[in-house]
């Protein structure tokens, strides 16, 4: 069950840039996936550098965070070529996306090779805890609340900020926003660095809890749609729900009937689709 | 510049006669054309890091052959291409055939490609050298009586060891196992193998709980959940990526590791990521044919880790051998089938009458071809054990097994092949 929150929680990150992208720039962005393995493999290289350096290694974490925002930056650049498919099709929106997965996959080989890379003892610096007769890792309930964590302040952020209000009215009506006086284009290069920050954070905040392999962003995107499509499209509530729906329903099948693992996670995405198109808190307009 | 007549004409009879050496080598030069060997690697995903030490192996064998002269005088030249999916890699196997008219296809892993190939091989009449591929439908040989297709050793033999010695360690000390493995043929074919072999040893276990997550797969906090449930005394897993490392950490993190044993049947694949910060000793462990640390490692094995080392800053696994294999078996083969035709180069019928039965030294010693075109090598596995000088777990004792005990016979089913045994 928290095995199943712990994936939950990394999910929500994921599926969160992908809907945030979504939501206001109406793009499928297929890489939040890439960016999610980039910012593992950074966390391990942040991290290494970090205690090799003689950082405490409590604080790792922190550092890996750090790693997760650093790398946001290349939000501006990729948002700056996406800009050319902004008013295109959709299936132009998917290509090019697909193509930054593929991209991304060669670069994580040019840069860390195709071994797999790892912490291998920073996992369990905060101890275990026994909670009956589990054995749980500490680390997995700071991944899970920093998941929580996020999600509260994305929610603060975009109901309660100036910025989040300016980033909902773009979201609602771009051709008003910009009418009144917003500066769309500044709009979405913030926005999408944010949700690629999601995903890095992501990324780097898993690390200590497995390894980074070249494949693991494209796996990820499977999943981070099943959330999208439980949740509903451009819905943050969406994302942490689905994000739970998809995690729990894992861990339950593993833990009862193993054999659908996978398939448990599809019939509850068909069952959506069937019931509830647009998903489970979609909005009334989208 | 040419100043005078004298100076001039002997210019022009220099000229000439560089010509005239030009013309008398011609046919010689013909015959020294390189010989083209292409090679289907994998470069993404799952397997991306099993082509590159594949791909490693070759060149180690290539710049080795080529520094001593080539094969029959002739050096080698390298076509690498892509294997991805079965669709694709059959096209880029044709090509490889077809235009670069490649004498010999070494490479190959997954058996979904080897299943594709192995037809199209036959078709061309293009010699296929497969490194891990096999052209296996579950347990069964789809095709017995190859022509142009060598395959790899069979998959479930790492199983077949890896059982034998988890049957000798274990034998009263297990009650319950549970298996972990990826949601695919190997997987489960692996298990399946495991606890046919459980039985024939009489070791009387009971299988708690059976768990497949799919290739690729890098989270397995509720699989180690759902083991924690089941309570095993033993744990079997086939996994050989990048999922062996993540599922100990996470089993070692969830306290599995202390108390329940292991059998890990091919994590020497990734042999340098099972650190011992949570791969506990005891757990029987497979190497698969390369074993970077064999005690009695020979000095070809000896070089090539040295240059595996200092070229990659990691210590070599199991593909490089197999790649290395087919190199040196190509060679040994063309080179035998060669003297047999006085001296000419062989047809690919020849060499493959050279290949089958063939025995050359390899990375890991002595290994070849059966006449049904399967390998033969010796398997490395062994005990887990943190006394190196590693930060990663190595085996002591190794055990050595060659394929003639852990492999199915040539037109044997496994099953029947196991229950013949005699133990």
């Amino acid at each position: 069950m928290l095995g199943g929150v712990f994936h939950a929680a990394v999910l929500f990150l994921v599926a969160a840039g992908l809907q945030l992208v979504f939501g206001v720039q109406k793009i499928l962005n297929l890489a939040c996936g890439s960016f999610y393995a980039l910012g593992a493999y950074a966390g391990v290289s942040a991290v290494s550098w970090a205690l090799a350096a003689g950082a405490p290694p409590p604080i790792f974490p922190l550092v890996l965070v750090g790693a997760g925002l650093v790398l946001a930056l290349v939000g501006p650049v990729i948002e700056r070529l996406l800009r050319t498919i902004y008013d295109r099709d959709e299936s132009f929106q998917l290509l090019l996306t697909f193509a930054l997965v593929l991209m991304f996959e060669d670069v994580i080989r040019f840069v860390w090779g195709t071994a797999p890379h790892q912490l291998s003892s920073a996992y369990l610096v905060y101890g275990q805890l026994r909670v009956g007769g589990l054995v749980i890792p500490v680390y997995n309930l700071v991944v899970i609340a920093a998941g929580g964590a996020i999600a509260a302040l994305m929610g603060f952020l975009l109901a309660r900020t100036r910025f989040g209000r300016i980033v909902r009215a773009t979201a609602e009506n771009r051709g008003m926003a910009e009418a009144m006086g917003v500066d769309v284009s500044r709009v979405y290069v913030r926005v999408f660095t944010l949700g690629v920050a999601l995903g890095t954070v992501g990324g780097a905040l898993v690390i200590p809890a497995t390894a980074a392999v070249n494949e693991m962003g494209i796996d990820l995107i499977v999943e981070a749609f099943a959330v999208v499509v439980i949740g509903g499209l451009g819905s943050m509530r969406g994302a942490v729900a689905g994000a739970l729906i998809v995690g729990i329903m894992r861990a339950v099948a593993v833990a009862t009937y193993p054999e659908v693992e996978m398939l448990a996670i599809y019939v509850v995405v068909i069952a959506v689709l069937v019931l509830r198109p647009a998903g489970l808190f979609a909005k009334a307009a989208a | 510049m040419i100043t005078n007549r004298r100076t001039f004409i002997k210019v022009l009879a220099g000229a000439a006669a560089a010509t005239g050496a030009r013309l008398d080598v011609a046919p010689a030069l013909a015959q020294a054309a390189p010989v083209r060997i292409g090679v289907l690697a994998a470069k993404a995903g799952v397997t991306a890091p099993v082509g590159e030490s594949g791909l490693r192996g070759t060149q180690f064998a290539v710049d080795r052959i080529n520094a001593a002269g080539g094969i029959a005088g002739r050096k080698i030249e390298l076509v690498v291409e892509e294997e991805s999916n079965p669709k694709d890699t059959v096209e880029r196997f044709r090509k490889l055939a077809l235009q670069t008219k490649a004498d010999v296809i070494t490479g190959g892993i997954s058996t979904a490609v080897g299943l594709a190939v192995g037809p199209v091989s036959e078709e061309l009449k293009a010699l296929w050298l497969a490194w891990d591929a096999t052209t296996q439908k579950g347990v069964e040989e789809t095709i017995p009586k190859p022509r142009y297709a060598f395959r790899s050793v069979d998959n479930e033999a790492e199983a077949v060891m890896a059982s034998i010695l988890a049957a000798r360690q274990f034998k009263g000390k297990i009650k319950t196992v549970a298996g972990i493995n990826n949601d695919y043929s190997y997987g489960r074919d692996n298990w399946a193998a495991f606890l046919a072999i459980m039985k024939k040893f009489g070791m009387n276990v009971t299988p708690v709980v059976e768990l497949w997550p799919k290739l690729g797969e890098t989270n397995f906090t509720s699989h180690v959940a759902a083991l924690q449930q089941a309570k095993p005394d033993l744990v079997f897993s086939s996994f050989w990526s990048g999922d062996a490392p993540i599922l100990m950490k996470q089993a070692h993190a969830a306290g599995l590791t202390q108390g329940t044993k292991f059998v890990l049947t091919t994590a020497g694949g990734v042999h340098e990521s099972m650190k011992k910060a949570f791969t506990p000793e005891g757990a029987i462990m497979g190497y698969n044919s390369l074993y970077f640390e064999a005690p009695n490692a020979s000095p070809l094995l000896r070089e090539f880790s040295k240059w595996h080392q200092e070229r990659f800053k990691e210590w070599p696994n199991y593909e490089s051998d197999h790649a290395y294999f087919t190199i040196v078996a190509y060679k040994a083969a063309v080179e035998k089938a060669s003297k047999a035709a006085g001296g000419k180069w062989p047809t690919t019928e020849q060499t493959v009458e050279a290949l089958e039965g063939i025995e050359v030294e390899s990375l890991s010693g002595r290994r070849g071809y059966r006449s049904d075109h399967i390998m033969e090598a010796s398997y490395y596995q062994g005990v887990t054990t943190h006394k190196n000088r590693h930060d990663f777990v190595t085996i002591d004792p190794v055990e050595v097994m060659s394929t003639k005990q852990i492999q199915k016979p040539s037109g044997t089913g496994l099953y029947d092949w196991i229950n013949s045994w005699s133990v």
